[in-house]
């Protein structure tokens, strides 16, 4: 299996789209929350839960972006072809499956944890530097909403491969990441929450739940962030399951 | 030693492949023959457990693919020289190959030299022509050092001193008691390379044997005997029961008798001969008539040819002998 995780990281550092969606994914959310620290640091109603909520946020485009490059590693073997001689090396397909998945994720969840650091740290210094309190003790659900973006962007990369395994297509399951989340889910819960007269639908959508774990304030009376992270691992480890029975079955 | 046996495969309703069983030897190049859609290409992948079949095994030394922990140090494959990402260099291709089953990475450089990429290994493999990925692919194919080799048209966009590269290089790795299978249509040089043939067709075995025994049982036989008096010699062969198509006024070309007879003639007849000899077709003649019923794919002028090439030669008793030249 080390020789395996060792091949496929070879293949991830050596495609350039890779490195660009990864520092796409990683400056974004840098950008945003350095940006509003240094702009927003000055007023008297900024504070650590705003810096928080900021870096949470935007860590959702950097989970998204993740879940692209994601779905990409594994699309790509077989938009090129080169799943073949891949499956060639190692005809133990499933081997090959949990290989590249361990290596997207923990590379993904690597580039978020560095992502949650930087910010935090760069953040309430440059907004302590123009006149914020920044304190940790302050928000107790600050912390737990960093770790849940780190989260957020390894189960988000989770579900990208999921889809990629599932559709082999790097359109299709790009777009299917994008416009899951930030359309689809919408309407479907919106029109089911209608149709049922249950408010708690939206926020059982999985992709919705999921976002939930780098959520500063969970105000609603939504699941609680461990039980939606929970629910959107359990859902994206079904997608990557099922890609995997696809692709242990299906010709090469 | 590869053994294939019972193997079948099906997309949808077409069957590919269809019960199909042969050896392949070690110590000898065997060319894999077929016409275009004969399942050469499917029966490779299913060998290597990229396609699932729906019946039968192919071995490997008696152990089947999926059993192989790290295969290419057993088995080494080129199926398409395409099969790479276009964004990554020549030596990473070859760097998560060797990883996956864990060959010193040293073998990477060695390889690359060893097939003329290591000038350009650094290169993207977006820069590499047909050629240069063919000779990568080959490459790939030997990182393992593997006891079988297992090519799919490796000739296919090689230069002429390329494919003469890569006949000496499997030659020599057949020699080293490899087993290696071959796919081609280059027939000419299958015949220089391989000792042994496999010809499928429809997805069925129709022949597997020798070059030699390939070729003595499909191709087409006669003697060709030039002489300034051809035309003397005409009617005896014709009253002996050969028949004799006219090349030339100065050659003939006979069929149904062999060389000592018509020279016997030619000595009663003290008619003097410039060449007298045996003639067999090419591997080529031999392939398109054992696969002739088994073409699923044909032109439209083999089909149905022009008018033109259907009106006998009026100097002709017979259309002309096979273009393929002598043994």
């Amino acid at each position: 299996m080390i020789n395996l995780l060792h091949a496929e990281w070879i293949k991830l550092r050596t495609v350039t789209m890779n490195w660009v969606l990864g520092i796409i994914a990683g400056a974004f959310p840098l950008a945003v929350t350095l940006l509003t620290a240094y702009f927003n640091g000055d007023s008297s109603e900024f504070g650590t839960s705003d810096l928080a909520s900021v870096l949470g946020g935007t860590t959702v485009v950097c989970a998204l972006l993740c879940g692209v490059i994601a779905a990409a590693s594994i699309t790509s073997e077989f938009g090129f072809g080169t799943i073949r001689p891949t499956f060639a090396a190692t005809p133990q397909r499933l081997r090959v499956v949990v290989a590249k998945g361990a290596v997207v994720v923990l590379a993904t969840t690597a580039l978020a944890t560095v992502v949650q650091l930087v910010g935090w740290f760069a953040g309430s210094a440059i907004a302590r530097g123009r006149g914020a309190t920044i304190d940790l003790a302050e928000v107790p659900t600050a912390v737990p909403a960093m770790v849940g973006a780190v989260v957020l962007t390894a189960l988000m990369s989770l579900a990208g491969y999921g889809f990629g395994l599932i559709t082999r297509s790097t359109p299709v399951a790009v777009s299917i990441l994008i416009v899951w989340p930030l359309i689809a889910e919408g309407l479907v819960g919106g029109l089911l929450g209608l149709a049922t007269d249950n408010d708690d639908i939206p926020r059982w959508m999985p992709f919705q739940a999921g976002i939930r774990l780098a959520l500063v304030e969970l105000v609603d009376d939504g699941p609680s962030r461990l039980m939606a992270g929970g629910y959107f691992g359990a859902v994206a480890l079904l997608l990557v399951a099922l890609g995997a029975w696809a692709v242990n079955r299906r010709d090469a | 030693m590869i053994s294939v046996s019972d193997l079948s495969k099906r997309f949808g309703a077409k069957v590919a492949v269809d019960h199909l069983a042969f050896d392949v030897r070690a110590g000898v190049v065997t060319g894999f023959l077929g016409p275009n859609g004969s399942g050469k290409s499917t029966t490779m992948r299913c060998m290597l457990a990229l396609d699932r079949p729906e019946s039968g095994v192919a071995l490997f030394d008696g152990k089947m693919y999926r059993e192989l922990r790290q295969p290419l140090r057993e088995v080494g494959a080129l199926l398409d020289a395409g099969y790479v990402h276009p964004g990554r260099s020549g030596r990473n291709h070859l760097r998560w190959l060797a990883a996956s089953n864990g060959i010193a990475r040293g073998r990477v450089d060695e390889m690359l030299e060893m097939v003329g990429l290591g000038s350009v290994a650094a290169a993207r493999l977006r820069s590499y022509s047909l050629g240069m990925r063919q000779r990568l692919g080959l490459a790939g194919v030997l990182l393992g050092d593997p006891h079988t080799i297992i090519l799919d048209e490796p000739a296919n966009g090689l230069d002429p001193e390329g494919i003469r590269w890569i006949r000496d290089v499997l030659t020599h790795l057949a020699r080293q008691g490899r087993t290696v299978l071959v796919s081609s249509h280059q027939l000419s040089e299958m015949a220089l390379m391989a000792e042994d043939l496999v010809v499928i067709g429809q997805g069925r075995l129709i022949e597997q044997s020798t070059v030699g025994d390939f070729v003595d049982r499909y191709a087409d036989r006669w003697v060709r005997v030039q002489s300034p008096n051809a035309a003397a010699l005409v009617a005896p062969i014709t009253a002996a029961g050969g028949v004799v198509a006219s090349v030339t006024t100065s050659t003939l070309d006979v069929r149904g008798l062999d060389c000592v007879s018509i020279g016997e003639m030619a000595a009663q007849r003290q008619v003097v001969l410039h060449e007298l000899s045996p003639q067999t077709g090419s591997l080529e003649d031999a392939f398109l008539k054992a696969t002739a019923t088994a073409q699923e794919y044909r032109s439209a002028s083999m089909a149905e040819p022009p008018a033109s090439m259907t009106e006998p030669t009026a100097s002709m008793t017979e259309p002309p002998a096979p273009s393929g030249a002598g043994q």
